[in-house]
């Protein structure tokens, strides 16, 4: 490459990379807990969930429970799952009666606890888990200013990538065994940031990929409606199978009896294997009713082949099905992939741990690279002024940045001896704590402090998650070991093992300090 | 060692011509190649591509300006492409329209 390109493309790296870093390490930091969303929710209700794909639960006794408050005739109602939760969502259309009252012409959504059948509002609903998941594309921002501006990190973290990798191509095999971390502070820096770029490179490119297509989709949809669908959006959902043919209402009410029950085990019988993600009736109580039953079979036999059957109620008749052992299409290959390859829901923990090592990794590769851009412009023939305006920007940068692993472990303290407290809690608590530790860190102005203080004080807090689950739901880390069919130890684990990583890199940078005092 | 300077764009409107040219150029030329291949080959398997090839192709339309002398140069480019998109598009939704 000659210089002019080089040249180019390192600073095209430089500036969307300081630019885009502090959301990109809220993105990666948050996202990497998010690998774990659902078990944090049960670890913070302290429901044990049977750990599989699909949904058990009885429909028919659900359906009667729900009907004490609503009136379900003529409307569309959904029962899914789509986190791994004792309760499930339940979405109701309104009633497409003309008659119907105006009650009856609203719809709903709410979280139905399929063992007690009591309902919850989402805010009630609200946890630790979803919070953190949320964050990860900045869903507290006002909609949908949060989700445009994670998708552009997104995309310009795509940028970056591109435009590191062909900085470093040319020494891209040579560079990846050096490591010199006694050198000089910038070459420590250096190979920090590309050898563990490296390691992450593939990692990272699907999750640039796939985050920047799912908050910026909209860009892709807007063009295509106005262009080739001129105008017909429901068109384009129901090309890319995205949404059933809508079912027409009769107005007639049904004769016969109908137990859901009935048909989703008679879809299950279909096919070996097959797990219940989603009942969708349309018509409820309505000549014309219709039941689609929808799912997978496990990851572990298919990845991208979602399997569907559609019933006619009166007379009972199989209208409609997608057999999930047949060889997907190109089309459900690529819907379905998009997704599994971000949630890294389809190997088990090992998966999930080893995408949180790697988020994490990411995290470092950010924070190494802000370093660099910090240490080169830290030269004795800058100006005194410009070298203490980036010092005070990294100040900002790593402050927020780092001071989010103490303020996670709290917020995890905090979740477990308040429960159930709801949105409001956990918005203030969260954001408080991490405005005040920012505040804080920033002011002690010094960067070797502000990472000591991090680690220590995060894997000292880290210990006492697990200890407190032990205390406060008695659910002692040796104990629900013993319960394999449980997954409450998961995030106790995980808090065990983030612990012992933050205190012993903390150990090991005081001694490399008191060794050679280089900071 | 930041970047030389002296081999970066100095002049202001030259950075807004590459800036505009990547960013907003990138994405209409991006858009333009897609919808034109999905007026004439099989619809929904185009558009679903589009979800990861758009964007690793606006990205890389986002880089080329930069690398270009003359961001004007680019823009002229990126339009010449847009019209021949928007040929193929024409013609392609009258010779195959949407089949109900």
């Amino acid at each position: 490459m000659n210089n002019r390109d080089y040249n180019v493309l390192f600073n095209l790296h430089t500036v969307s990379g300081i630019v885009i870093s502090v959301g990109l390490f809220v993105i990666f930091f948050a996202g990497s807990f998010s690998f774990f969303r659902d078990e944090i929710v049960n670890w913070e209700r302290n429901e044990a969930t049977a750990n599989s794909q699909g949904m058990h639960i009885d429909f028919d006794e659900a359906l009667d429970s729900i009907q004490k408050n609503y009136n379900l005739n003529g409307r569309d109602i959904q029962i899914s799952k789509t986190f791994d939760e004792r309760r499930v969502n339940v979405s109701l259309g309104a009633s497409k009666d003309t008659l119907a009252t105006e009650e009856n012409k609203a719809g709903a959504y709410f979280y139905l606890d399929p063992l007690t059948y009591k309902s919850y509002s989402y805010i009630k609903s609200y946890t630790l888990g979803e919070f953190l998941y949320r964050l990860h594309f900045f869903a507290q921002i006002y909609y949908p200013v949060g989700y445009y501006l994670s998708g552009f990190v997104a995309l310009f973290f795509l940028f970056a990538i591109v435009t590191g990798v062909l900085v470093h191509w040319d020494k891209i095999v040579s560079n990846f065994y050096v490591f010199r971390p006694w050198a000089k502070l910038k070459t420590l820096w250096t190979d920090a940031h590309t050898g563990l770029g490296m390691i992450g490179l593939p990692f990272q490119f699907v999750y640039a990929v796939t985050g920047a297509f799912f908050m910026l989709q909209i860009l892709l949809v807007a063009p295509s409606v106005f262009t080739i669908y001129d105008g017909d959006q429901a068109q384009l959902y129901e090309d890319l199978e995205f949404t059933d043919k809508p079912v027409a209402f009769k107005n007639n009410p049904l004769e016969s009896n109908f137990s859901i029950n009935e048909l989703v085990s008679k879809t299950k019988e279909k096919w070996n294997g097959f797990e219940v993600s989603e009942v969708h009736i349309f018509n409820y109580g309505d000549k014309n009713m219709h039941v689609a039953v929808e799912g997978a079979l496990g990851y572990d036999n298919q990845l991208t082949a979602p399997g569907k059957a559609i019933y006619k109620i009166s007379p009972q008749l199989l209208v409609f099905e997608k057999d999930p052992a047949k060889q997907a299409s190109y089309l459900d290959q690529v819907k379905n992939l998009l997704y599994r390859l971000h949630y890294g829901d389809y190997g088990g923990y090992l998966l999930k741990i080893a995408s949180f090592i790697l988020g994490i990794i990411s995290c470092l590769v950010i924070v190494s690279g802000v370093m660099i851009w910090l240490v080169a412009r830290d030269k004795k023939n800058m100006p005194e002024k410009k070298r203490k305006f980036n010092n005070a920007v990294v100040r900002i940068y790593l402050a927020i940045c780092l001071s989010m692993f103490p303020v996670t472990a709290l917020a995890f303290i905090a979740v477990k001896i308040y429960p159930n407290e709801g949105q409001s809690f956990i918005y203030s608590f969260y954001f408080i704590s991490w405005l005040l530790f920012s505040t804080f860190l920033f002011l002690k102005k010094n960067l070797r402090f502000m990472t000591c203080f991090c680690l220590i004080l995060g894997g000292i807090l880290a210990i006492f998650i697990p200890l407190l689950d032990g205390f406060v739901s008695g659910n002692w880390v040796w104990s629900i070991l013993l319960k394999p069919e449980s997954n409450l130890y998961v995030v106790d684990l995980l808090w065990l093992l983030i612990a012992i990583t933050s205190l012993f890199a903390a150990y090991k940078s005081a001694k490399m300090n008191t060794a050679k005092n280089f900071l | 060692m930041p970047a030389n300077k002296k081999y970066l764009t100095n002049s202001n409107t030259q950075r807004f011509a590459k800036i505009s040219a990547g960013i907003l150029g990138g994405y209409l030329v991006t858009i333009a190649l897609h919808l034109a291949l999905a007026t004439w080959l099989p619809r929904p398997e185009v558009l679903i591509t589009s979800t990861y090839s758009g964007f690793i192709m606006w990205v890389v339309l986002m880089i080329l300006p930069f690398l270009a002398k003359n961001g004007w140069k680019v823009w002229g480019i990126y339009i010449l492409l847009l019209f021949a998109f928007a040929l193929a598009i024409y013609f392609g939704k009258s010779l195959n329209p949407l089949s109900q």
